[in-house]
């Protein structure tokens, strides 16, 4: 015959059910622990999991620098770009250098002792079908691939949830759960859907925060490959400073903005071998997203430069900011451009910075400076868009506030240290 | 995994990390020092100088995990750190043979790689972790072993 259970009226009753239900459900014994148990635990215990998860950055990295920078672009994109795509646009494209429709569409042509000169590469080209096409399939493409391939594989493998309990503590202090470290990661390859991972956030300042911090100071894969591609060199000391910013700024916006910062529980499932096909399904799905809304983007941005060039607005543009950008970040006053550019796509003004600096209008350090506030200045056109519906107004003219004071505050500091050590 | 098999792996283990500690502080040494190659040994860093000291840190991890996993080897803790270290070896090393695959692929002048650049681009000399990686292979046969031990 079945027991008659009362229905628990309180909390207490509620623990003395689940208490006896489990005694008669669950089976007791001491659980021995499994090699998997035993790894599971060494890669969240502080001493062993920060060597191992070093490791693990470190395969990431290395594998996106030579899936991306050595194989795809360095070995096939840049040559069939620069040395058949180009060569054969420049002529049969009407018009020839000087025409404003060859301008926009294949190449302007930069200055060199008074005289006009074609562009030799994509990158300096900056027509839309040129920098437009290249900087998305040339580039961008091979980065955004292998970042989400090595991405899929971590998270089905189970090691996110496992370094977002490694990473808990570091981040508690900025007012953050380990758990940012998800958006965080995703952000690397594209703030978009690192802005939508922010949800499981509880709190309004938890969520306004890690959108601030995601969409100022964390590169998306696009901007990471190009970065990649023109300055490796200086790829450490720019991801030390974001880093130094994304941690700063966050304690300070932690101790700024009112709200509480609750724990989140989460659920760390044990690791697995991730399968093929549903790698292959991510890969596919996040890559197409990524194209869909990368490609227009590129394409118009190259236009609008372009017609901002050929208008005399670029001009003006540069009169009225370069005093500005020359006195407080040190940068020259043609980084305007780029800088435009940036609401658009921000790889798009990597790759016009890059432009510049082949032009030798830039020292290594005016570079340093420029990508990283190309970085932090603004968000590109889609992560803002989707700011606007993940905050309400109040929350977005604070995001943009704090993002306007980072800007100053940040990109004046690098120049003043860029000044105590003589490189500025 | 019986007494034989244990005292094999505490010394075996053993020596591989002191190895993996002695390369980590080559490399660490190396990376201050703008690298080094000796004979078929390469700790230039002259493809990647950003990651040399980067690998430094994890060989030298690899050394401290190897080392502290010789006490009470059998037991399931102790393995465990052994087959991390044998992990994080497998990825350095790993990610050393796919940046030599992605050399080797495209041509200097022409889109595909000739048969002798192709193969040049494996030769030695080789970055210290490949060195590490047939050794740390062994512990296949203690995970093996564990495996049939839990299911006993």
């Amino acid at each position: 015959m079945q027991e008659v259970v009362k229905v628990p009226q309180s909390v207490d009753e509620r623990w003395d059910l689940i208490d006896k239900i489990s005694r008669q459900t669950v089976e007791f014994g001491a659980y021995k622990h499994t090699l998997k148990d035993a790894i599971a635990e060494l890669t969240v215990k502080p001493l062993t999991g920060i060597p191992v998860a070093i490791a693990v950055i470190y395969g990431f990295w290395s594998f996106f620098c030579d899936f991306a920078g050595t194989l795809f672009t360095d070995g096939f994109m840049v040559r069939l770009f620069d040395e058949h795509w180009l060569p054969w646009l420049q002529s049969v494209f009407p018009g020839g250098l000087g025409n404003p429709l060859y301008a926009l569409m294949i190449d302007a042509g930069h200055m060199e002792d008074g005289v006009l000169v074609a562009s030799d590469n994509c990158f300096e080209a900056f027509g839309v079908l040129t920098s437009g096409l290249f900087v998305p399939f040339g580039v961008v493409l091979w980065a955004v691939l292998a970042f989400y391939l090595i991405f899929a594989i971590l998270e089905d493998i189970g090691y996110l949830p496992r370094l977002a309990v490694l990473v808990d503590t570091v981040l508690h202090k900025i007012g953050l759960h380990g758990y940012a470290i998800v958006p965080t990661f995703i952000s690397l390859g594209c703030n978009v859907p690192g802005v939508t991972a922010v949800r499981p956030l509880e709190t309004r300042k938890q969520r306004f925060m890690m959108i601030t911090l995601l969409s100022v100071f964390v590169p998306c894969g696009a901007q990471i490959g190009i970065m990649q591609d023109l300055i490796p060199e200086l790829m450490g000391w720019i991801f030390l400073t974001l880093v130094i910013g994304y941690l700063g700024f966050g304690f300070i916006l932690n101790k700024i903005v009112p709200g509480k910062s609750p724990e989140i529980i989460m659920d760390v499932p044990p690791y697995q071998m991730p399968t093929f096909k549903n790698v292959m399904s991510k890969l596919w799905i996040r890559t197409s997203k990524f194209l869909l809304v990368a490609v227009p983007f590129v394409l118009l941005g190259c236009l609008i430069v372009g017609l901002m060039y050929l208008t005399g607005a670029m001009d003006w543009l540069v009169a009225v900011f370069g005093p500005l950008l020359m006195g407080w970040f040190g940068v020259p006053s043609e980084t305007v451009a780029p800088l435009i550019a940036g609401f658009l796509r921000k790889d798009l003004a990597v790759g016009m910075i890059g432009g510049l600096m082949e032009q030798g209008i830039m020292t290594t350090f005016q570079v340093f400076t420029s990508v990283v506030l190309l970085c932090i200045y603004f968000p590109c056109l889609a992560t803002f868009a989707l700011m606007i519906k993940e905050e309400n107004w109040k929350e977005l003219l604070g995001s943009l506030a704090s993002l306007v004071a980072m800007v100053f505050i940040y990109g004046g500091l690098i120049h003043l240290v860029g000044i105590m050590l003589g490189v500025a | 995994m019986n007494e034989m098999e244990e005292k094999f792996g505490q010394i075996y283990f053993a020596v591989l990390g002191a190895v993996a500690l002695a390369f980590g502080i080559a490399e660490l040494i190396a990376s201050a020092g703008g690298g080094f190659t000796w004979g078929i040994l390469d700790s230039s860093g002259a493809a990647n100088p950003m990651f040399l000291s980067w690998r430094a840190i994890i060989l030298l991890s690899v050394g401290f995990f190897y080392l502290s996993s010789v006490k009470d080897f059998a037991e399931v803790h102790q393995l465990a750190k052994a087959v991390m270290a044998s992990i994080m070896i497998w990825i350095v090393a790993g990610m050393a043979i796919w940046s030599m695959i992605a050399g080797s692929i495209p041509g200097e002048e022409t889109w595909f790689n000739s048969l002798e650049g192709f193969l040049a681009s494996y030769a030695p000399p080789y970055s210290p972790e490949m060195f590490l990686l047939p050794f740390s292979l062994v512990i296949l046969y203690y995970i093996k072993k564990e495996g049939e031990t839990a299911t006993e």
